[in-house]
């Protein structure tokens, strides 16, 4: 069945006081490629129906993957069947209602375009370039179309159709090992020369790698870097979490709990970032402002949080921090020494309560003293607190998109806490 | 099933050089309570088949949901103009498949009460009675009960004549209590990860006591203090903590994909290149570990791997020293094995099977040890029960990690309870540090349900065992 004739069986077929329903259709082609050859390649859709419905407070959900009516009829009965098993749920909330929903642009032409042939072509040039330089590569390019479809018993319809475009390279010459990638809605921009000059001068910085011990010393956070924290940061910012006191920000709401120079929206203004126009909740997507010069404005909530302290019920759909004008060089001349770090890596929780975080950096990582870059250094562990170090933030520099939704700037950061260092 | 067949004649037809369906059918249930409120009871059904075509030294690999002799067909003729696009590439550098023979095999995990027959209503009954049972403890803030049951229904055909009806299944409880003390938050897991049995493993547990326990445990933990600065200690580590550390700096590192740069741009590669086979020290004279995806109730225990190979045992690390990988049909020849140890798993229908890790587990000590008498023998260490915080570089070689709960030992005695504890070591250190492990009676398994890796992303599981062993020398230290 097509989308709106499966939205027309659901309707007709469940008996359910209550129900909310999402359709997700994604076609994908991936192509995977290591040390100049490819090792892996897939294509072709994928599809999930997801029912929630519920008997007065009692809820369930199922979901499947096939629209014929004998699958449609299995996903009804078993979220019927579960709901009426379940429980009264104290917290339960009815569907939402109908809802005017932002115009959004999450569908780009030329990556709907994109062919196959193409694609493997791109895959051989890039094998080609490293060949040339006597190097290997390894990484993927790959492209997904994606449609959602949302309704609900009480009259929420939301759609949403999005593109994405992915193309990585891992280049390894003699022991460097170095990362490009490119990341976005939009196929049009992608420049394989320009991607690939960008990865061998950044392999060629990494040449001469000199030994480095673990401390606190200033970094400039490339904008890759900056978002992986950032986004651990995000998601200990729920309101529910911290209002039942199990995370840093328990009672940081309104006050100056980050650095002066960090700001965070989601933002439905930035047109390169995509932005689903809805929640899970179906909530439309609003421009929000989390953290204004250091100052906790807002914080996600669901809508039964929200309902239950009186806030406004909000969710994160992409990452906007504004940039400065600071350059990497100006920066590099704003401290004595420093660390230069392009991506970081396996960053996992230590501590919900404080924010602490661990990671490795990875794919390269440059010292520099005097305002200038003077080598290579082994990759360093860190255990750092997110929110505690955008108070150490000295300078901003350009923004970036830095994922398909997340735009970031680089930013100098003081006394960044490395405990740990690693052979290579 | 018809589609095998009408999957496998078009392949070849085509002029494929090897050729596999899968069709799987995966079936999860997931149950999440906290607090009393019921936040999800959901069944999900994904249902399809991949195709997977080699080709000039190359593989297409093509999916679909749809049942029906033209998408099947069609799918066929996708992997393979996929495979042929893939060669076109591949002219210099042909991977090749390890020689293997057809096998015609039904294999089914066993079990005595299949969780999917277990009403939801008894389920949920047993953990609305554990969540009480927790949030009865005054201080004890959040509890939590995830219940997990997962199962696949494979059947594979090959170009080789191999016709496989596999049928595999798993149950996980996870339990969490959270307590707030003195501005502090500290949780206690019972986590004992997954296991490939039935409902009666549940009925086991004694959930409610398993429940009372890791609430007053949570107690004490989130007043407990933490260790000072970082210092060289002795660690004596238990089964439930050791599983996740063997898992990345043992699993990861010897699965021959990685040894190969073929995830050296997503999930990294290995320290523990080919030309140490045989020769690296790896570990201590005591560590043996061995790939066995024939062990009763591992998670990967499936009969047969994704390549159509057969589970199989053999050692990893024979007597502290890196024998041999796990690897798969196409990795294997790249280091002219001649032979795969099976370990090439997808996730669901849709993923083209990766070289995964097999289960994997540490060899009990020969000589009778309890952890009484480890302890006992220790002097000055810390002693880890449970998972926490763990984090390794992309060569396998530098680890931190954390654990669930801590006690200080003390001339031979568990002194005090501790909390947010840390240990750094490296690959080969850590192993070689390893100086005890207790016997054979005290050996138990750990299922990770969840392990990550790939592009497209896939989930792993896999059994990981031990019994209680002791590391000496390590640097352990509270967090900041």
């Amino acid at each position: 069945m097509k989308i709106k004739d499966i939205e027309k069986y659901i309707r007709k077929h469940t008996n359910a006081d209550d129900f909310s329903c999402s359709i997700s259709e994604i076609e994908s082609h991936e192509t995977r490629f290591a040390q100049n050859s490819i090792t892996q390649h897939i294509a072709g859709p994928k599809l999930d129906i997801s029912l929630e419905l519920s008997f007065g407070a009692q809820s369930g959900s199922c979901s499947v993957n096939q629209s014929d009516a004998d699958s449609l009829d299995f996903l009804i009965k078993t979220a019927e069947d579960i709901a009426c098993l379940a429980p009264a749920d104290p917290e339960y909330m009815p569907s939402t209602g109908p809802a005017k929903l932002p115009e959004v642009q999450n569908c780009a032409p030329s990556t709907l375009n994109l062919k196959p042939k193409a694609m493997v072509e791109i895959v051989q040039k890039s094998i080609d370039k490293a060949i040339a330089i006597n190097a290997l590569v390894s990484g993927m390019c790959e492209k997904h179309l994606m449609k959602t479809w949302a309704f609900s018993k009480n009259g929420f319809v939301g759609c949403n159709e999005g593109t994405s475009f992915g193309h990585s390279m891992t280049l390894k010459k003699g022991e460097v090992e170095t990362k490009v990638s490119y990341e976005a809605k939009d196929y049009a921009p992608f420049d394989l020369d320009t991607e690939f000059a960008r990865l061998q001068a950044q392999s060629e910085a990494l040449a001469s790698m000199q030994s480095f011990e673990a401390q606190k010393i200033a970094v400039i956070l490339r904008p890759e870097a900056l978002q992986e924290l950032i986004w651990y940061l995000t998601w200990m910012m729920n309101r529910r979490q911290s209002d039942e006191g199990f995370t840093a920000f328990t009672g940081q709401l309104g006050k100056k709990f980050m650095g002066d120079k960090l700001s965070l929206y989601s933002t439905l203004k930035q047109p390169a970032i995509s932005a689903f126009p809805f929640s899970s909740e179906g909530l439309p997507s609003q421009e929000t402002t989390w953290v204004k010069n250091g100052v906790l404005k807002n914080m996600p909530a669901n809508r039964y949080w929200a309902q239950k302290v009186g806030c406004e019920p909000l969710h994160i759909f992409n990452m906007y921090i504004p940039g400065g004008k600071t350059s990497e060089e100006e920066m590099m001349k704003m401290v004595p020494r420093g660390l230069i770090i392009n991506r970081f890596w396996y960053i996992r929780t230590v501590d919900m309560k404080a924010g602490e975080l661990t990671g490795m950096t990875r794919d390269g990582v440059l010292y520099f003293e005097g305002g200038k870059v003077k080598h290579a250094v082994n990759n360093l562990r860190f255990n750092e607190i997110p929110h505690e170090m955008t108070r150490r933030i000295l300078a901003l520099g350009a923004e970036k998109l830095a994922s398909p939704s997340a735009i970031v700037p680089t930013a100098l950061i003081d006394n960044f806490n490395f405990v740990d260092k690693t052979t290579f | 099933m018809k589609y095998l067949d009408l999957a496998m004649n078009a392949a070849s037809s085509l002029g494929a050089e090897y050729a596999d369906i899968r069709i799987q059918k995966t079936t999860d249930q997931v149950i999440y309570l906290r607090n009393l409120s019921l936040k999800s009871a959901n069944t999900s059904v994904l249902n399809g088949y991949g195709i997977r075509v080699f080709f000039g030294g190359a593989w297409g690999f093509a999916h679909n949901n749809v049942f029906s002799d033209e998408a099947v067909l069609a799918t066929v003729k996708k992997a393979f103009d996929i495979a042929k696009l893939s060669a076109s590439v591949n002219k210099k550098k042909k991977l090749r498949l390890a020689p293997e023979r057809s096998y015609i095999a039904t294999c089914k995990t066993p079990v005595c009460i299949d969780p999917f027959d277990v009403p939801l209503s008894e389920k949920v009954d047993l953990m609305m009675e554990v969540n009480r049972s927790m949030l009865a403890y005054e201080g004890i803030k959040q509890a939590v009960f995830y219940l997990i049951a997962h199962k696949d229904e494979k059947l594979f055909a090959s170009t080789l004549g191999t016709r496989l009806d596999l049928t595999s299944q798993f149950i996980d409880p996870m339990i969490i209590a959270t307590a707030i003390h003195d501005g502090d938050s500290q949780s206690r897991t019972f986590d004992e990860g997954g296991r490939a049995v039935g409902w009666e493993w549940i009925q086991s547990l004694n959930l409610i006591e398993k429940a009372k326990q890791i609430a007053q445990e949570a107690l004490i933990k989130v007043k407990a203090e933490s260790l000072g600065p970082e210092t060289r200690r002795t660690l004596i580590l238990d089964p439930n903590h050791l599983g996740l550390t063997m898992h990345e700096s043992v699993g990861h590192p010897t699965e021959l994909d990685r040894v190969l740069g073929w995830e050296a741009d997503y999930a990294g590669v290995s320290f523990a290149t080919p030309e140490k086979l045989k020769n690296f020290r790896y570990g201590s004279e005591i560590v043996n570990f061995v790939g066995d995806n024939t062990l009763p109730e591992g998670l990967a225990t499936h009969g047969f791997d994704d390549d159509g190979v057969p589970g199989q045992k053999w050692h990893i690390i024979k007597d502290g020293i890196l024998n041999e990988y796990g690897s798969t049909r196409d990795t294997a020849m790249e280091i002219d094995l001649g032979y795969s140890r099976g370990c090439n798993r997808a996730t669901y229908y849709y993923d083209q099977p990766i070289n995964r890790i097999p289960n994997l587990y540490l060899l009990p000590g020969t000589k009778p040890l309890t952890p009484a008498e480890l302890i006992a023998d220790t002097e000055d260490g810390v002693y880890i029960q449970g998972r926490g915080s763990f984090s390794i570089d992309q060569h396998r070689v530098n680890f931190q990690f954390g654990g669930d709960y801590f006690w200080e030992i003390k001339n031979g005695k568990l002194i005090r309870p501790l909390k947010k504890i840390l240990y750094k070591s490296s690959n080969p250190e850590f192993w070689n540090s390893c100086d005890a492990i207790c016997d054979e009676r005290f050996w138990s398994p750990f299922g990770v349900v969840n392990c990550g890796k790939g592009q497209p992303s896939q989930s792993a599981r896999m059994t990981h065992g031990s019994a209680p062993a002791r590391f000496r020398n390590i640097r352990v230290g509270g967090s900041q």
